[in-house]
Order: structure tokens, then sequence, then C-alpha cells
């Protein structure tokens, strides 16, 4: 959650176009096509977010959710994992997820 | 109450539909998934064709056990770090929050024409598609000397169960300072870190109860899966302990003897005080049974996971020869969600969308030393192909070790929900 909330007050600090380029993403996503590529996500990130390694995203904001995966694209944020994940990830495939998470129910 | 009754209702709905866009499934008709194997694969498949379809397929999972101990972590028990139970699953919940009807009973037959199952107990079930998830069986006679009458005396421990429960009691009871044989299976086999993930967890328990124990391993193979970091973890863990000879060198398993508990090869032969031997292997039985098959494994179509034998039939994880993509839970997993995603297209007219594979395999070595490897895939046009890669690094941090390790905790979590939930 520290991180989460570094790597937000870094993007909104020194990229001016930063909420602009994600809402941008947004706008691309398909929501169907981000229930189907959340199924991969699916494999590790439990909903209920009880664990300490690896969070819950489910009822994540989007604009937060697509910060996270542009910095794991960009290789800004470290984990082998995610930077594989991300890195095949287009924009609207970003955006896709992006919708689809946000609109779950967080956890409790 | 309101759940089931809106199910019921989509479902009502969405099948009248499919059957003016889908002539082929007879009128009114609710399409029928058979999901043959309750592991890793087929669990996953019978929950998301269900859950994403809100009721307009019926999946049926046939899986003998009520209960499902997982193959992964199953090392991690041997090490000591968490007990039999907490692998183990039930099927409640696909039945319950998926309205999956989970049937346990064996499967012993597919009649591929007339797209029928017979169970053990005589019955049929019917299907318009079927997926078959059977994981593995063991070839014995790959040993000269093994066999299912000694595999008590010599537990392979490859399938989850009370086999890898005898083997731990035997890790335990190992007189002090006594020989431990390792014999890992020859490629291609399920979980390729497995054995050597053992042979650590195995040490581990030594270095606690045993510590003038030694590891031999008698490989079939000249090298293995994330060599390089799991031989200098032994080295910095487990000084001396572990023996790793590889095939080059003992130029191959000759025979073993259970009753002596001796191996015999070029380079000399072992005596054991316990011993743990893994067969060559191939798909299980049924996917033999159903004709889908080309010699040991079913090779399958890359964008789908359907057999290229039957395109009414999908085979996953183990069985299936998935080219680059290891024989894992995790691949299990994800061609699950591809062959569920292309079912359901099929079926109920929705989008199918291009195949997309993952896996990564966690791998402890010792207390807060984990390593892991992991890759993306697509499918090519003759197989899936790996897109990227990584592996942990030699000079990772003690951090970045530990971080590994509570990652995979939480990814078994995640895995199993996304199992049997």
């Amino acid at each position: 959650m520290k991180m989460l909330l570094f790597i937000i007050l870094l993007l909104s600090s020194f990229c001016k176009f930063a909420f602009s380029e994600e809402q941008q993403i947004i706008a691309m996503g398909d929501i169907e096509y981000g229930q189907y590529l959340a199924a991969e996500c699916s494999s590790c990130h439990h909903k209920s977010g009880a664990s300490e390694g690896i969070p819950s995203i489910h009822g994540m904001d989007a604009e937060v959710f697509v910060a996270l995966m542009l910095a794991y694209r960009a290789k800004d944020m470290e984990n082998e994992v995610m930077q594989m994940i991300a890195g095949r990830l287009d924009d609207e495939q970003i955006g896709s997820l992006a919708l689809y998470f946000s609109q779950l129910e967080p956890p409790k | 109450m309101s759940k089931i009754s809106r199910r019921a209702f989509t479902g009502l709905a969405a099948a009248s539909v499919s059957t003016l866009a889908f002539p082929s499934i007879s009128l009114g008709a609710v399409p029928k998934v058979v999901v043959i194997g309750g592991g890793a694969g087929g669990a996953t498949a019978a929950r998301y064709i269900a859950k994403d379809s809100g009721g307009a397929v019926h999946v049926t999972l046939v899986e003998a056990s009520k209960r499902y101990y997982t193959c992964f972590f199953s090392n991690i028990y041997l090490g000591g770090f968490r007990n039999y139970g907490s692998i183990g699953h039930n099927y409640y919940g696909l039945a319950v929050n998926q309205g999956v009807n989970v049937v346990h009973e064996w499967a012993l037959s597919v009649d591929a024409v007339a797209r029928k199952v017979k169970l053990g107990s005589g019955e049929h079930l019917s299907y318009d598609k079927l997926v078959i998830s059977p994981g593995i069986d063991l070839k014995y006679d790959s040993i000269n000397g093994y066999s299912s009458a000694v595999q008590d005396k010599m537990p392979h421990a490859w399938k989850s169960g009370t086999q890898v429960q005898l083997l731990r009691n035997q890790v335990m009871n190992m007189k002090q300072g006594g020989t431990f044989v390792m014999v890992p299976p020859p490629n291609p086999y399920r979980c390729p870190p497995g054995p050597y993930e053992r042979v650590s967890m195995i040490a581990h328990q030594f270095k606690q109860s045993n510590p003038s124990a030694k590891i031999v391993i008698l490989d079939p193979k000249p090298k293995f899966s994330k060599q390089g970091l799991f031989e200098a973890g032994w080295q910095k863990h487990y000084p001396g302990m572990i023996e790793w000879i590889s095939s080059e060198d003992h130029g191959g398993l000759k025979n073993v003897n259970a009753s002596t508990m001796e191996f015999e090869t070029d380079l000399d032969t072992f005596k054991a005080d316990a011993a743990c031997v893994v067969p060559a292997q191939r798909a299980g039985s049924i996917a033999m049974a159903a004709g889908v098959n080309n010699g040991d494994w079913c090779p399958i179509v890359p964008a789908s996971m359907q057999s290229q034998a039957d395109e009414n039939i999908y085979v996953l994880g183990d069985a299936s020869v998935a080219k680059s993509m290891p024989k894992s839970g995790f691949s299990a997993n994800s061609q699950a969600k591809v062959a569920a995603n292309h079912i359901r297209g099929a079926l109920t007219g929705s989008r199918v969308f291009d195949a997309r594979y993952s896996n990564t395999c966690w791998s402890l070595i010792a207390p807060d030393d984990d390593v892991k490897v992991g890759a993306s895939y697509v499918a090519g046009a003759e197989a899936i192909d790996v897109e990227s890669k990584f592996i942990s690094q030699a000079d990772d941090s003690s951090e970045t070790r530990a971080a590994n390790y509570q990652e995979s905790i939480d990814w078994y979590n995640g895995m199993t929900a996304d199992m049997f939930s």
C-alpha cells in the first residue's frame, strides 16, 4: 500500500499530463475484453487481498491501475513477474483491465 | 435464492439466443460441457465456463477424489513448512458458487462419435464439448526393477496424496547419517524444478533432524531446470550434503532393487536408506482411451487447446503437448482460461479473444531463499511460443529471495481460489 501511494504521488507530482494519459488509456478500454484478460491476473491475485506480497486488485481505481501498469511496463517498478505481464500489454489492454477491475467489489 | 433464479433465467435466455446462431445445438437445450479431471486445468476450466456463461452452459466436472491435494506445494510440506491438510481442497465452491455439477467418479472411456463419456458407474454423460485434463500417469517400467508393487518402498510421490505423506515419514525415520537417493524423471515430466526443490526441502529437514545424512541424485539427464540457482543454494545452505550425479557421469540407471535398496549404475552401485524414485511419465490414461494422444502425449491447437484429433475435445495441462510451456499447475490453469473462452464462444456465441498464456514456477531452496522462473507465451501456427521470460538472478539480495517466498504463498492462495472458489 505504501508503494502504491508512493507511485501515485510520484506520477502526479512530475507528470502534468499523467492523468490525461491515463484517462485516454481508460477510454480505449473494453470491459468484456478486460474480463478475459483479467483471468491471467487471477492466477496470483486473490480477491480478498489478505496476503502480504501480492495485493488485491479488485475494486482498484482505474487511473491508479493504469499508472501502476505503465510503471511496470516501463520497468520503473521492480518485480519480474509484473514487468513480464505488463510488458506485453498494450494501452487498450491496460485500459480494459483497469475498467474491469475498477467495477469489482473491493475487499472488505 | 436470487442468485439461483437469475442464473436460471439468464441461462434460458442465452440458450435460446444461441440456438438461433448455432443450429447444431438442439432447440432449447442448454449446451453441455463435460470436464474430466479436477486439477489445475480441469477445475479452472469448469469454473470459468460456468462462471462466465452465467448458466448458459451446463458444466459437469468428473473427478474421482472428493478431496484434492495439490502437487504444487507438496514439497513445502515435505520440508516441514506446512501440514498436509493445508494443501487439500474440496469441490463445494465449484458446486455451490458456480453451479458446476460435480461427479465423483472415474471416467472410463470416451465415445467421440456419439460424444459420450462412460463413467465407472456405467452411466454415460453426453457432451457438446469435452475437456480432458487428466494429469500424468507413471511409466513404472521405464526403470528396471521399479514397479507399482514397490512404490511404497521407494515412493515416487509424483502424484499428490498418500505417497507424499509416505515419503515424508521415510525422510523423518531414516537412520542417522544414512543416504537418501533421489532419482528424478527424464524429460518431459510434470514440474521441471520439482525434483530439485524436493531435494532442497529434504535437505532442509535433514539439516535439523539428521545433519550427517547424505543425498545422492542419480539424474537421467545431463542438466536440469534452474540448475545454477539450485546448485549455488545447495552449496550455501547444505554444504557437503547433496551430490548431483549427471547421466553423463553415472552412465544411466541400470537397475533398482527395492529389497536391498540398491541402485546400479555404470559408475557404482549406490545403497540407499530411503529413496524417492520418479519414473518417466505420459498423459493420464483417459486421454489414450479417448484417442487424442500421439504416443505419450496429446497434440493440441495452440490458439485454443483443442485436440488436433477432435475439435470437440480440449486437452489441458500436463497431458498436452504445449511445447515451450512447462508441465505445471500454473500452465494448466492458464491453458484452461484460453479453452474456456473458446468453448463459450463455440457454444453461446460469446466473444473469443486471442490466446495468451503465462507461467511462473517458484522453488524454495531454504527458508526465505526462493527462486522463480517464468514466461509469457503466444499461440504460434505450430506451437505455443515463448514471448518473454525471466529467471531469478544468482546475485539477488536476500530480501528479494524472501519476498519471492512470500509471493509464492500468496500465489498458492490465489491459484487455489482461482481453481476451487
